[in-house]
């Protein structure tokens, strides 16, 4: 063992000068005291003194060699990065809003929702910062109610907690009075409610009940507040303020015409932390700005970036000095106020060393088969036209509507699909029979205007309907409504689904909003198989919803792709990173990560599918595993291997699958996975004969 | 007046042309932070279509309207995308308005861009905030009625209405996404303006330039 003198008992003199050390280490140290003793303190997890009894050293000089080992580089101590983000960007927000404190939670890891882990940190920061003898103002909202769920403080005395607000009806859990409550009962202190509703009827019932006695001595105590307790929360659709009614009576469109970003304590802010006037100035009860601003430590709890601007705008109007919030949500505000240093520092840190400079022969720009780059859909159309013309034909001589040979027939429902170009073979790939009748081209990552859709619809009408099947994009969804609305006036019924099989892009609670990504490939097939089989355009339609109910795809970019007009990458993604939930545009993804295994990002994105998917032992899918253009097959069969062990641990069977290009995004390095559940409609359908360009079923 | 008007328009897609190719790569820059980056690309190629269908019109018998008529269908076609319907919206809807008045008095301009703010607003759903170019429009649009109802002369009415643009647009850079692309990208959409706030920015001042 180590702790063995050298047989040999010959000295080496090593540089250091250290003799005795030397003959006693093992060969495998070299003639470096430095590094035994820190593998016999970091990797062998021994004591200083246990290692100077082995080196056959005075304790004092382990001590000095783990030091020095440190300064010498041999040694690299590291936070796990998460932390080291958190950690950073609270002292960042700290520094540069002047805040007395500040804590960051990590990001998310996936097991807890947000609103709980703010809970247990502002339940901690709580903890901490509550002294004996407080007033502690509490205003209401979820977060500050789970932070009352987190909170346990005993051992106080004198601690008076009051509401800072009138109260509301109980219509939502949150209410100003019970986050007073909880917060009382969680601290062992005094509760002093305000007895009056927080907005009334008019400003004469306000100052009635702000000249009642009981009243006014509750604003006194609120008036003695040192402490303060608040959310914040923003004006976006989906937050507190709409979701509780706590303003049902008054239209928030005033306020946000005025510019109000965010309510704090049930005032309404600008982007400068400016208070905004409105209608419920004079009917509001509880704690005013100004009165919050007295406050000597003003403790905000809030996360999510959908409230960003908002938490930015009370930082900036000072009425928070200390923040407790996420890394995400941290890292935003700091962007949003244009510092962008925590982000570096994090780069920095992450990449061992600075950017490396750039050597004299270096690229900017990427080769490409190109003639004119302005000409490239064109061109392409005039290939493709050429290469497949027993499929797609031109309607009316022109190629940005094209319609299949062996498509459109009397009495059958149409189907119409389209998008931008870049994502060959979508879309004219599936252009045929028993798939899309017609499809609509547009520009690079565009979408075409509704004049060619409107010609593929008239194209594909079998007197029976036409169904638009497309992504689920701004540009796409107004071009096709548009063109829907000009067939609907010449008689041709339009049904729509949009395609919204990305996980990634979106929340479940948002799949609606979600983009539709290379799981178009299955609503293609199901939708095409069901019109051709004569379903009834109500039937098509519901069934093609399913397929995309039930369709699961996430992708992930190792490097950007570049627009022929360019010939640039849109960004760039570092020599280390991946992004993960990545479109089919070049937009970038939803996270960056670290690059990993491939199995380490298959897992990762079938974790993710199994979160949603809710397919039992003895289910059936289909897998389709897709290049993003410069990923060649042999990867994707690596990734589609790790795919079938993961589903077939949980007993299912894969009825079909795809590998390749199948929905690609120009030149870009990466691929999706997209797994369709299937049911025996779906299934039937799914292998229903169909011939195309890119997909034939026999 | 008909005919001057009709040209004083011509002139204002062609200013307006000439900036987006100006521009082009700055904007798809801009995009390619928050999107696919091509939205310069996109504005180049609409309105250089916009100018060709304008230069096909009789400019001494064509209406101011039918200016604007032509350049929302020339735009449509060229660009689809999102910016097509949005901006053909924005000009038919203010071909619209402007057959109630063809001189394109001062009054007759702020209806423009009211008209615009309102087509667009319609067309996207959108609204302030929503880190599109509706931060711009719809700030221009205040200050176009604010300068109007006060009487100012059009020099100082456009300077007002292309800082309230301006400002507008670099608000965007602490907003989150609510639509487009951009929206998916949540808080990494932050601190970076928008590009359709920095390509309307680019419309007003070649209005201004025209008109002032």
């Amino acid at each position: 063992m180590a702790s063995k003198t050298s047989p040999t008992g010959k000295s080496t003199a090593g540089k250091t000068g250290q003799t005795d050390v030397a003959d006693a280490m093992p060969l495998r140290y070299g003639d470096d005291p430095y590094v035994w003793a820190c593998w016999l303190y970091y990797e062998e997890g021994r004591t200083q003194h246990d290692i100077a009894e082995i080196m056959g050293i005075s304790r004092a000089t382990v001590n000095s060699y783990l030091a020095d080992a440190r300064s010498r580089g041999i040694v690299n101590i590291s936070l796990e990065p998460s932390r080291l983000s958190s950690l950073a960007i609270a002292q960042e927000l700290k520094r540069h809003f002047g805040l007395l404190d500040c804590l960051v939670v990590p990001s998310d890891d996936g097991s807890r929702t947000l609103i709980d882990r703010l809970g247990t940190a502002g339940g901690q920061a709580v903890a901490k910062l509550l002294k004996s003898g407080d007033t502690l103002a509490v205003a209401w909202g979820r977060t500050v109610l789970a932070i009352a769920g987190n909170t346990a403080v005993t051992g106080l005395q004198d601690v008076t907690i009051v509401q800072a607000t009138g109260g509301t009806r109980a219509s939502f859990a949150y209410t100003p009075e019970l986050c007073a409550s909880a917060m009382a009962e969680a601290t062992g202190a005094k509760l002093i409610n305000i007895a009056a509703p927080a907005i009334v009827s008019n400003a004469e019932v306000q100052s009635a009940f702000l000249r009642e006695p009981l009243i006014e001595e509750q604003f006194a105590a609120l008036g003695r507040a040192n402490k303060a307790l608040f959310g914040v929360s923003s004006l976006r659709p989906n937050s507190t303020i709409h979701t509780s009614g706590f303003f049902e009576s008054v239209s928030i469109q005033h306020y946000l015409a005025k510019n109000a970003v965010g309510v704090v304590a049930g005032r309404f802010i600008d982007p400068q932390g400016r208070a905004v006037a409105g209608p419920l100035d004079e009917r509001t009860i509880g704690i005013s700005l100004d009165m919050l601003q007295k406050i000597g430590m003003r403790i905000a709890v809030a996360g999510g970036f959908d409230k960003v601007p908002a938490i930015l705008a009370a930082l900036r109007g000072g009425f928070i000095n200390v923040l407790i919030t996420d890394a995400a949500t941290g890292r935003g505000i700091l962007n949003a106020d244009g510092v962008t240093e925590v982000d570096q520092r994090l780069a920095q840190r992450t990449r061992g060393e600075g950017p490396l400079p750039l050597p004299s022969n270096v690229r900017t720009h990427i080769k490409k088969f190109l003639n004119n780059p302005d000409q490239v859909v064109d061109e392409m159309l005039e290939g493709v036209l050429k290469a497949h013309a027993d499929y797609i034909t031109p309607i009316k001589g022109s190629n940005r509507a094209l319609v299949a040979r062996k498509g459109p027939r009397a009495g059958k429902v149409g189907l119409v699909i389209g998008g931008g170009t870049g994502h060959e073979p979508c879309f004219l790939g599936y252009v045929g029979k028993g798939l899309a009748d017609a499809v609509a081209v547009g520009n690079i990552f565009s979408s075409p205007p509704p004049g060619p859709i409107l010609e593929c619809a008239r194209a594909a009408s079998g007197g029976q309907g036409v169904l638009f099947v497309y992504g689920n994009y701004a540009g796409d969804v107004m071009n096709f409504e548009m063109a829907a609305e000009m067939a609907q006036e010449e008689d041709i019924p339009v049904r729509t689904v949009l395609t919204t099989d990305d996980i990634a892009s979106s929340p479940v609670e948002d799949r609606d909003g979600r983009r539709g990504v290379a799981g178009n490939f299955f609503m293609f097939k199901i939708a095409g198989a069901a019109c051709d089989r004569g379903l009834a355009l109500s039937e098509c339609e519901a069934v093609t919803r399913k397929a995309n109910d039930r369709t699961f795809t996430i992708g992930v970019a190792l490097e950007p792709c570049s627009l022929p007009q360019t010939r640039r990458h849109n960004f760039e993604i570092g020599p280390d990173d991946i992004e993960i939930g990545m479109g089919i545009h070049g937009e970038r993804g939803v996270v960056r990560d670290r690059m990993m295994s491939a199995d380490q990002i298959t897992d990762r994105i079938i974790d993710r599918i199994f979160g949603e998917m809710n397919a039992q032992p003895g289910d059936r899918v289909a897998v389709l595993v897709n290049s993003f253009g410069a990923t060649p097959l042999m990867e994707l069969y690596i990734l589609f291997r790790r795919v079938e062990q993961r589903l077939s641990a949980k007993n299912i069977t894969i009825a079909a699958n795809w590998i390749g290009h199948y929905c690609t995004s120009l030149d870009m390095v990466g691929a999706s996975i997209s797994i369709l559940h299937l049911d025996q409609e779906l299934s039937d359908l799914l292998l229903y004969p169909c011939d195309s360009a890119a997909l034939r079923i026999n | 007046m008909a005919e001057s008007a009709s040209r004083f328009l011509s002139r204002m897609f062609q200013l307006i042309a000439m900036a987006m190719q100006a521009e082009k790569d700055h904007l798809s820059e801009l995009d390619g932070a928050v999107g696919d980056a091509d939205h310069g690309i996109t504005m180049a190629l609409g309105f250089a279509a916009v100018n060709s269908a304008v230069a096909k019109l009789d400019l001494d018998k064509a209406f101011p309207s039918e200016v604007l008529s032509a350049a929302a269908s020339a735009f449509l076609d060229a660009v689809g995308a999102s910016t097509g319907p949005l901006y053909a919206t924005a000009f038919r809807k203010a071909a619209q308005v402007l057959k109630q008045d063809e001189s394109l008095s001062p009054a007759g301009q702020v209806a423009i861009v009211e008209a615009i703010a309102q087509g667009i607003k319609d067309r996207g759903k959108g609204q302030r905030g929503d880190k599109t170019m509706l931060d711009a429009w719809i700030p221009a649009m205040e200050a176009a009625v604010a300068a109007r109802e006060r009487g100012a002369e059009p020099d100082e009415m456009w300077r007002d209405i292309v800082a309230a643009g301006e400002t507008g647009a670099n608000s965007t850079r602490s907003m989150v996404a609510a639509r487009g692309r951009a929206a998916r990208l949540g808080e990494r959409s932050l601190g970076h303006v928008d590009p359709g706030a920095a390509s309307a920015v680019i419309i007003l001042r070649a209005m201004r330039d025209t008109f002032s």
